[in-house]
């Protein structure tokens, strides 16, 4: 039996109207032929190499151009994108709101790119906010959040939440990478108020679906934070039993709404937390050592089984 | 011979119920209709979710190393060639262990009798390896058997459990032995595109229209993965573009210009001709990872040409393709939609199926690094007042400093 067999067996059944079926069928055997998702992902791939491009024509032409050419331009970009946005977007709405086109999500998203390089080019060139240039990111923050949940739009809240965590001090330049205690508790502080903002927006009803994107944030700063004072201190700090709570709440998380990315999470930085206590313990003991992987990993093995078992009977 | 483990039907039973969830995820079924469906296709095999999968890989792959390690420690063993029986034996073990969990258990996709699977491999073609390196095998003997052994035993795991990834990792195997002869660069890639198309051939042959949906779509996927190997053995420029990522441009390989013209202008036209042949039969086949493939290596190839034929790169040819992709996409969508019920032969630019919910999406990563990325690329503050000292800006460049 195969699908079109099946269909046409439900609709013999009446379990499928022939309306129905006959979409599935046209679907099925490839009569209806969606490339939605395929033009989305050569939208993205294009604004995004439009992005890099300019960013790459600004750095290398920047003298030539000259300041009046790259600002007006970039702010010209934003500008009509931004327009744009406000003038064919739907209007707000607490829930799920559909994009007006298939290019509009990008459109939003070209223009807060822009945004970022006008900015990022003027402080650099001009210094205007002094040694509180840093400030700047903040004022981009909140332009983000406000368009992500104006224009229901993941892309640009996920540019807010790494724009605020530039703010706190992590970008992606190497000599910032480090996890030394000054990140690691802005890392924590970080994730915690990302959570926070996301459990607060969810409970009062605001765009309940961005809570995966605060989440995911939320999880990896504080689990890496937490992770990396646990290889500095070992055992005797708060860090690891930090470790553990954070881990079990993520299982827990994942077991209440059935979103098993976060037992992935779960598991995983707490194998690596607990891994690291035990085998600075067992130091330089080989047989031990291979003992503890081959056990541990057997008993990982077996909770999952049982979780598995209790969703299924559940089901 | 019927080497598959698990029955055609639960297979394809597995595949009825993947579409049936997606269409119920898109709302073109209710959630009665969608346990109907589950009713009529019951695989009678053991899955889990793609999360758990990946646990039970992972800490599977790890229980099987430390278990191997401490025998290795315990038994102390300093011939190489017990060492090797060893590894051989535990491979074998492995691999019957794997073979046991998926007929007794009827597990499937379930990450544990993969783990053991792909542990068995990789320990039998070790100990092979061992075994044979002390058995006056040269090196470049060596270089060859170990991935042709790969190979056959990464075939044999896909023919048995149907592991997508095993047959990749058959192709990339095969795909090594041409670089260790002492050919030529250029006849070893056209040796090694020739292996491709053979097998390819092959894959065509096998692809009849008759076949299972769950097989026709494995053999799609495995056809696709062989177009992109196709071309990227083609396309000089793209190892070229490695090179200058390492920046080393002096091993051959990697800088395309070295290559004879006899060479290097045949596969300038194979860079147009595979993408093209690709999307035109996936279009004509509608299948879809073959048009999706086709559509990559496309872009690939308006990426390389400007350095295939010598012409300057700008910093701005990125942008260029950029609007190049965003134009085409939009022109695509207005065609489709004003085509009767928004199709032109059958093709539509609506969204129909809906994808799974994976909490956080690779678009909302690449978003995330956006401002990052953005930060780094700014010019260095005062750069323009250092761009005229030593003459970069032209002015004779006299002296060091004005």
């Amino acid at each position: 039996m195969n699908v079109a067999k099946l269909l046409r067996k439900l609709r013999y059944e009446k379990k499928l109207d022939s309306g129905q079926v006959e979409f599935l069928l046209n679907l099925q055997e490839r009569r209806i032929f969606s490339v939605h998702r395929e033009l989305r992902f050569f939208l993205y791939i294009g604004i995004l190499l439009i992005i890099a491009g300019a960013g790459l024509t600004v750095k290398q032409y920047f003298v030539d151009l000259g300041d009046v050419a790259i600002i007006s331009a970039l702010t010209l970009c934003f500008a009509a994108a931004f327009i744009y946005c406000f003038a064919k977007g739907n209007p707000y709405e607490g829930g799920e709101v559909a994009s007006p086109n298939i290019a509009f999500d990008y459109i939003l998203f070209f223009g807060c790119a822009f945004y970022s390089m006008d900015i990022a080019y003027i402080e650099t060139q001009y210094h205007l906010l002094g040694d509180l240039w840093e400030n700047y990111l903040l004022i981009s923050v909140a332009l983000f959040f406000f368009l992500a949940y104006r224009f229901d739009n993941r892309l640009v809240l996920s540019m807010a939440l790494s724009t605020l965590a530039a703010w706190f001090g992590f970008t992606l330049s190497a000599h910032r990478f480090y996890f030394e205690n000054y990140y690691r508790l802005y890392a924590i502080a970080y994730s915690l108020i990302v959570l926070c903002c996301g459990v607060f927006l969810y409970r009062i009803d605001i765009k309940k679906h961005f809570l995966d994107i605060y989440l995911n944030f939320a999880a990896h700063f504080l689990c890496i934070a937490l992770l990396s004072g646990v290889a500095e201190y070992k055992i005797l700090s708060l860090y690891f039993p930090a470790l553990l709570l954070a881990c079990a709440a993520l299982a827990f998380y994942s077991v209440q709404v059935r979103k098993f990315l976060y037992m992935l999470y779960a598991v995983i930085y707490s194998y690596i937390g607990i891994s690291i206590v035990i085998v600075d313990q067992i130091h330089r003991q080989t047989f031990l050592l291979f003992t503890y992987f081959i056990v541990t990993s057997m008993l990982v093995i077996g909770l999952i089984f049982k979780l598995t078992r209790r969703f299924k009977e559940q089901r | 011979m019927k080497l598959n483990l698990y029955p055609p039907q639960q297979e394809e039973n597995i595949y009825i119920r993947r579409q049936a969830q997606a269409w119920q995820r898109s709302g073109l079924i209710t959630e009665e209709q969608l346990d109907a469906i589950n009713g009529h296709a019951d695989p009678q095999l053991r899955q889990t979710n793609p999360f758990f999968r990946i646990l039970f890989f992972v800490f599977t792959m790890l229980c099987a190393g430390a278990v191997v390690g401490l025998f290795v420690w315990l038994l102390d063993f300093k011939d190489a060639n017990f060492i090797a029986v060893m590894l051989i034996c535990f491979g074998a073990a492995f691999y019957i262990a794997a073979e046991y969990l998926a007929g007794k258990y009827l597990f499937y996709r379930h990450g544990v009798e993969e783990a053991l699977a792909v542990m068995g491999m990789v320990l039998f073609c070790a100990g092979c390896g061992i075994l044979l390196s002390e058995n006056h095998l040269t090196l470049t003997q060596l270089r060859i058997v170990v991935p042709a052994l790969l190979a056959i035993t990464a075939c044999w795991i896909y023919l048995r459990f149907g592991f997508l990834y095993a047959a990749a990792i058959s192709i990339v195997a095969l795909g090594v032995i041409p670089f260790q002869f002492n050919f030529s660069p250029a006849a070893e890639r056209i040796m090694l595109f020739s292996v491709l198309c053979v097998i390819f051939v092959f894959s065509l042959l096998a692809d009849k229209p008759d076949l299972e949906d769950f097989r026709k779509n494995r053999y799609a996927k495995i056809q696709a993965c062989l177009l992109a190997a196709m071309y990227l053995t083609v396309n000089l420029e793209i190892s070229g573009f490695i090179g200058l990522i390492i920046r080393d441009t002096h091993v051959f390989h990697l800088n395309a210009q070295l290559f004879p013209p006899s060479i290097y202008w045949p596969s300038y036209v194979l860079t147009f001709l595979i993408p093209a042949a690709a999307i035109y039969w996936g279009i004509k086949s509608r299948k879809r990872i073959i048009i999706n493939v086709g559509l990559v290596m496309a872009c690939a190839t308006l990426a390389t040409n400007k350095s295939y034929l010598g012409w300057t790169r700008y910093a701005w040819d990125p942008a260029i393709l950029g609007i190049i992709l965003v134009g085409l996409c939009l022109l695509i969508t207005r065609w489709l939609n004003s085509g009767a019920d928004q199709r032109r032969f059958g093709f539509t630019a609506r969204d129909i199926l809906q994808p799974e919910e994976g909490g956080i999406t690779p678009a909302d990563v690449a978003a995330a690094l956006t401002p990052g990325v953005i930060d780094a690329q700014q010019p260095p503050a005062g750069a323009q007042e250092q761009y005229f000292e030593g003459g970069a800006s032209g002015g004779g460049g006299v002296e060091g400093k004005f």
